[in-house]
């Protein structure tokens, strides 16, 4: 059996005080209920991808200890989905990134200020488009 | 003016739309088991989908999301994806039942077998789904099922014992010769027909497609609690036709045939004519719609580009989804499996799956920061509180009850 902690031997005192955080100036976003998982929108209102996971850290380095703050520098999609899912992670060549500095505005939908052609996230769709899709009579036109 | 005839037509295409190859074989297998002693189902069925897709269609209004992107966006991915697996495989049984519907319509009119219709009705709802506008293809299908009255009329016609139609619908009692476990098979069946899932994505997506804002709540609600309701009548009126012919007769109906015969022996070959072009535009109506959801659910998930208001290039992956579930649907037709029993488990299912669409909406429609002004009443909610009730109940008692009856045989 493994040895765990009684639930009444609290690992500090009882009548300790924390120190309340203190509130950031300026709009707060939580990561969890505001990034992940939100629709991404280009700047013609076209979807682009749902944000699957996002990349935390220094700008330009992987490691986080030792470091006062972190900085979300990406949002991610794609094959990170299936390791959020199923635990893992990939390989950092494999992740899709969508760079921070894109994002214009956090709302019900994320919105980015760039096109979502010059985005790599979306090579699948484009390689659908151009491949398959695009093939097919008619497929370049408007409905109707 | 032009807003009155706005209103009428969306309230005829709901009344046209509301009929589907599951609410046809369901009501009809039921009326000839159990008479109309299940009407009251159809009842509860008709107010629980006004909610939900009022519902889902003001959230789709106001916030501008659709269904399955508010789904994973309040679930997260895990509990979102396993209910994106359920969903999209009950849209695909549905799909599949659909086509096969076109198909045994199709056989009826003309005697060739179906499964040379199959792969026609495949190619002709993905041609539509390709290239015809949104509208056009809603009206359409929409304006052309409402031939299915011919059901109300053929009632009317069958000069029915009023008085025992009446005792079974109001004081509804399992029949002698029924199990009662029987009797709550099909009550879930029916509450399934009536409540599918795909009519909610359907719906949501709909009113991004149609660009709805909140100024159409109020259309959109008007289209929903007057259209919906005549729909079921119809419902009932085909579970009707069957009790009048079939239940004195101890005849199980299990083939389409079956289920258009009464309209036949009350008016005749016109009256034949006129069914089989409401079952073809209520099973081809249907089939886009799921054929639709399919695309919708994958993309929203995983938030590509979709909508038929785009052109297909412009949302590739959306339809490259559509493509492959329709060959599946029509690949497992060819397996001659026999459609009305697809339609049966796939109204069962539909049921099983209500929970995993009907809380997420629920509780956005509550929420401030996506709806404003706009979220739930009280009295919504109070209703609303008392379906998911239902709902789950009726998910939680399917499969024992299903394997319990056999699947209601």
């Amino acid at each position: 059996m493994s040895p765990r902690l009684r639930r009444s031997t609290r690992p500090f005192p009882p009548d300790e005080t924390l120190p309340e955080p203190v509130r950031p100036a300026g709009l707060v976003l939580d990561a969890r209920l505001h990034l992940l998982d939100r629709q991404t929108l280009d700047v013609d209102d076209v979807p682009v991808a749902t944000v699957d996971d996002l990349e935390i850290g220094p700008p330009g380095s992987s490691l986080l200890a030792g470091t006062d703050s972190v900085f979300v520098t990406a949002l991610l999609s794609g094959p990170v989905l299936a390791t959020r899912i199923f635990g893992g992670r990939p390989p950092a060549s494999r992740l899709h990134r969508i760079d921070w500095r894109h994002v214009t505005d956090v709302g019900t939908t994320v919105r980015l200020g760039v096109h979502g052609d010059s985005l790599d996230v979306l090579w699948v769709e484009r390689w659908v488009r151009d491949h398959v899709i695009g093939r097919i009579p008619g497929g370049r036109h408007d409905p109707g | 003016m032009k807003r009155l005839l706005g209103v009428a037509l969306g309230i005829l295409t709901a009344i046209g739309g509301f009929l589907d190859i599951g609410d046809l074989v369901t009501n009809a297998v039921v009326g000839s088991r159990f008479g109309l002693t299940l009407a009251w189902v159809v009842l509860v069925g008709v107010v629980g989908i006004c909610l939900f897709a009022q519902m889902s269609g003001r959230v789709a209004a106001v916030s501008g999301r659709a269904t399955f992107e508010i789904i994973r966006e309040r679930l997260g991915p895990r509990t979102a994806g396993a209910n994106l697996v359920a969903s999209f495989l009950i849209n695909l049984l549905t799909l599949t039942a659909e086509v096969g519907g076109i198909a045994l319509a199709l056989q009826l009119a003309s005697s060739v077998e179906p499964r040379l219709w199959i792969p026609v009705a495949g190619l002709a709802v993905w041609l539509v789904i390709w290239r015809t506008k949104f509208s056009v293809m809603e009206n359409v299908t929409g304006l052309l099922g409402l031939t299915l009255v011919v059901f109300a009329v053929a009632v009317f016609l069958l000069g029915p014992d009023w008085a025992s139609l009446g005792s079974q619908a109001l004081s509804p009692t399992v029949p002698a010769e029924e199990g009662a476990a029987s009797y709550w098979y099909y009550a879930i069946a029916l509450f399934g027909a009536a409540m599918t899932p795909y009519e909610v994505f359907f719906f949501s997506s709909g009113a991004r497609e149609e660009r709805w804002t909140a100024k159409d709540i109020a259309e959109s609600r008007i289209n929903v609690l007057v259209g919906f309701p005549f729909g079921g009548v119809l419902s009932v009126a085909i579970a009707a036709c069957a009790a009048i012919v079939f239940l004195p007769q101890a005849i199980e109906v299990s083939s389409l045939s079956q289920i258009v015969l009464p309209v036949a022996l009350a008016g005749g070959k016109l009256a034949l004519a006129v069914v089989i072009v409401g079952i073809v535009a209520a099973t081809f109506g249907a089939a886009l719609e799921t054929g639709l959801s399919s695309g919708y659910t994958l993309a929203q998930f995983f938030g590509w580009s979709w909508g038929k208001f785009r052109r297909p290039a412009q949302a590739a992956r959306f339809h490259l989804t559509m493509i492959v579930a329709m060959l599946v649907a029509v690949g497992v037709l060819m397996t001659s499996v026999d459609p009305i029993r697809v339609t049966e488990f796939s109204v069962v299912f539909s049921a099983i799956a209500l929970p995993l669409t009907y809380l997420p909406i629920l509780l956005v429609a509550n929420d401030p920061e996506y709806m404003g002004e706009h979220v739930n009443g009280r009295a919504t909610n109070a209703l609303a509180l008392v379906y998911l009730v239902v709902i789950v109940v009726a998910s939680l008692a399917a499969i024992p009850l299903m394997i319990v009856t056999g699947a209601g045989s």
